[in-house]
């Protein structure tokens, strides 16, 4: 294509956006609104999705060490045989010693009490503390932890990771509904521009036609038309969503709440996201704008 | 140049436009079509567009079958031919120049061929020194004129005219046709839909009439004069 029709199909473009300047604003005003939204919902989901792996990380299995193990070499080749199951990240070795130790702590002041079964009263099991990969896979893992012939006993956390998985799961469908919902009426907003566009300018068109410009000639200042609405929406949008998210954070941090206190350690900055989401937002605006007017600037033209 | 072979043209409500027409118009002709209100002179000029296609029969125009022609092609097609239309049909926030640069601007033509060529066809239908003035400070003739510039401007070897002067004073009308009469010495072929049989009859060229839907008579220029000559 010459640099002069590059230049007349962004031209034409940005014309349009001009001569139907309300209508413009309008659509930008939704579409805004909409990407507003997606954005928000991302970025609750991310932070969510942090505090859950987070929890995810102190959830381990304690695999209790049978008691007819008690030789150093035994124990390494069951230490050897849990790093061979596959969804194993973590594992650390706590001896009976340790595990006493530990209960001492807990009782505190009355602590004493334990203290005789140290040595060779120690009753208690050696102990594995196993941390997964993937939380979802949590009873398999467990399961075939049990199955080895060291192990006499296994604890999961099971309701917490059952109560995690659940959260992660609302979250990420409710995103994905608000996200489609919003994908439909952004298309609409795209659709109902360049309906009015190409009404405005149809007696250009039928003039395009009988010179003899081709379908995509006549098509190009319509998609670059939704591309500048996209992309302007985009911007838009981020800088709401960049002031707006600086602004809850700056809240969580002030409020008096400990719960909120303790969750806001884990919130994302925005400085760790800002060019991902800048990014999308850019990638959602000119996706939109320019595929939803490619689609329906050839149903509405009929070229 | 074109041909239309046993063409019916019936619109989807029914309408019966046009009865199975044959005529051939050879390169180089002047041809005016005739006929009154509603007898299918525009639905013609829509066949010979391939704004429309035909319900049966076969139409070539330029070398193109229409039948046959694909999407992709018309415009290509379209390329070969001008079009004038009774509304001018200008874009009103551009000046004349910019009207008639518009057609080269969408064919993909550089900006040095633009600056070539459209002085060159304002000069020729005598509107050099309106280049720079919008439609609406423009007469209509000067309007049709512009949009006759247009027509030209991608040197097409035919023009197609429907009622070119019906929006025209008759005195403005005259010079239109005489434009066209010019334009046609150079080679150009010229086929004019008109109903102003006064007009008609001061040029000297083949006429076509048709009366609902079919050709009813083709009258061929007179010997005795000039070929494409006319009388006063
Ligand atoms: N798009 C259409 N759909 C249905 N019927 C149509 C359509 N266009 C034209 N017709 C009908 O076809 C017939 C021929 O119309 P056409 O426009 O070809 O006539 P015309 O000779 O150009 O008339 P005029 O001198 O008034 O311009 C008319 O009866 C008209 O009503
Ligand atoms: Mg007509």
């Amino acid at each position: 294509m010459r640099t002069s029709s590059f230049g007349y199909l962004v031209k034409e473009g940005a014309r349009s956006l001009w001569v139907n300047r309300l209508m413009s604003a309008a659509a930008i005003g939704v579409l805004v609104a909409c990407m507003i939204l997606v954005g928000s919902a991302a970025l609750f989901a991310l932070n969510v999705s942090n505090i859950v792996s987070y929890f995810e990380d102190e959830n381990e299995i304690v695999a209790f060490v049978a008691d007819d193990i008690t030789t150093q070499e035994e124990l390494d080749a069951l230490s050897l045989q849990l790093h061979t199951i596959e969804n194993t990240a973590d594992i650390v070795f706590v001896s009976n010693e340790e595990a006493l130790q530990q209960q001492i702590e807990e009782y505190g002041e009355y602590g004493w009490l334990l203290e005789e079964y140290q040595g060779e009263e120690n009753m208690l099991p050696h102990a594995y503390r196993i941390k997964v990969k993937d939380i979802s896979l949590l009873e398999d893992t467990a399961q075939q932890i049990e199955a080895l012939s060291g192990i006499q006993e296994v604890r999961i956390p099971t309701d917490v990771a059952h109560t995690l998985l659940s959260i992660r799961r609302i979250v990420s469908m409710c995103g994905v509904v608000v996200v489609a919902i919003l994908l439909v009426v952004s298309l609409i907003i795209i659709a109902n521009t360049i309906k009015i566009t190409v009404f405005n300018r149809h007696r250009e068109i039928s003039i395009m036609k009988y010179v003899g410009a081709t379908d995509g000639f006549i098509k190009l200042p319509f998609v670059v038309e939704g591309l500048l609405l996209g992309l302007i929406s985009a911007l838009l949008a981020y800088l709401v969503v960049w002031a707006g998210y600086l602004y809850v954070m700056d809240w969580a941090s002030t409020v008096n709440s400990q719960w909120l206190q303790e969750l806001y350690r884990y919130f994302v900055p925005f400085e760790a996201v800002y060019r991902e989401l800048l990014i999308g937002f850019c990638a959602m605006g000119v996706g939109i704008g320019s595929i939803g007017s490619m689609i329906f600037v050839g149903k509405y033209l009929k070229v | 140049m074109i041909e239309f072979s046993n063409v019916t043209k019936r619109y989807d409500n029914g309408t019966r436009a046009l009865e199975n027409v044959s005529m051939t118009i050879e390169r180089g002709e002047f041809v005016f079509i005739v006929g009154s209100s509603g007898a299918g002179k525009s639905t013609l000029i829509k066949l010979m567009l391939r704004e429309e296609k035909p319900t049966s029969g076969i139409i070539h125009v330029n070398g193109f079958n229409l039948n046959k022609i694909k999407r992709r092609q018309i415009p290509k097609f379209r390329r070969t031919l001008g079009v004038v239309f009774q509304d001018f049909r200008l874009i009103p926030n551009m000046t004349a120049f910019d009207n008639v640069a518009f057609a080269l601007r969408v064919t993909n033509v550089s900006l040095r061929d633009i600056r070539r060529r459209v002085p060159y066809v304002l000069g020729l239908v005598g509107l050099a020194s309106k280049a720079r003035t919008v439609p609406e400070k423009l007469s209509g003739g000067e309007q049709q004129r512009v949009a006759l510039a247009r027509a030209l401007v991608n040197n097409p070897d035919l023009i197609i005219a429907d009622e070119p002067t019906g929006n025209i004073d008759p005195e403005l009308s005259y010079e239109i046709v005489e434009l066209l009469h010019e334009i046609n010495k150079k080679g150009t072929t010229i086929v004019m839909v008109t109903h102003e049989h006064e007009l008609v009859s001061q040029f000297n060229h083949r006429v076509i009439t048709i009366e609902n839907g079919t050709v009813v008579s083709d009258v061929p220029p007179r010997e005795d004069e000039e070929d494409g000559g006319y009388r006063l």
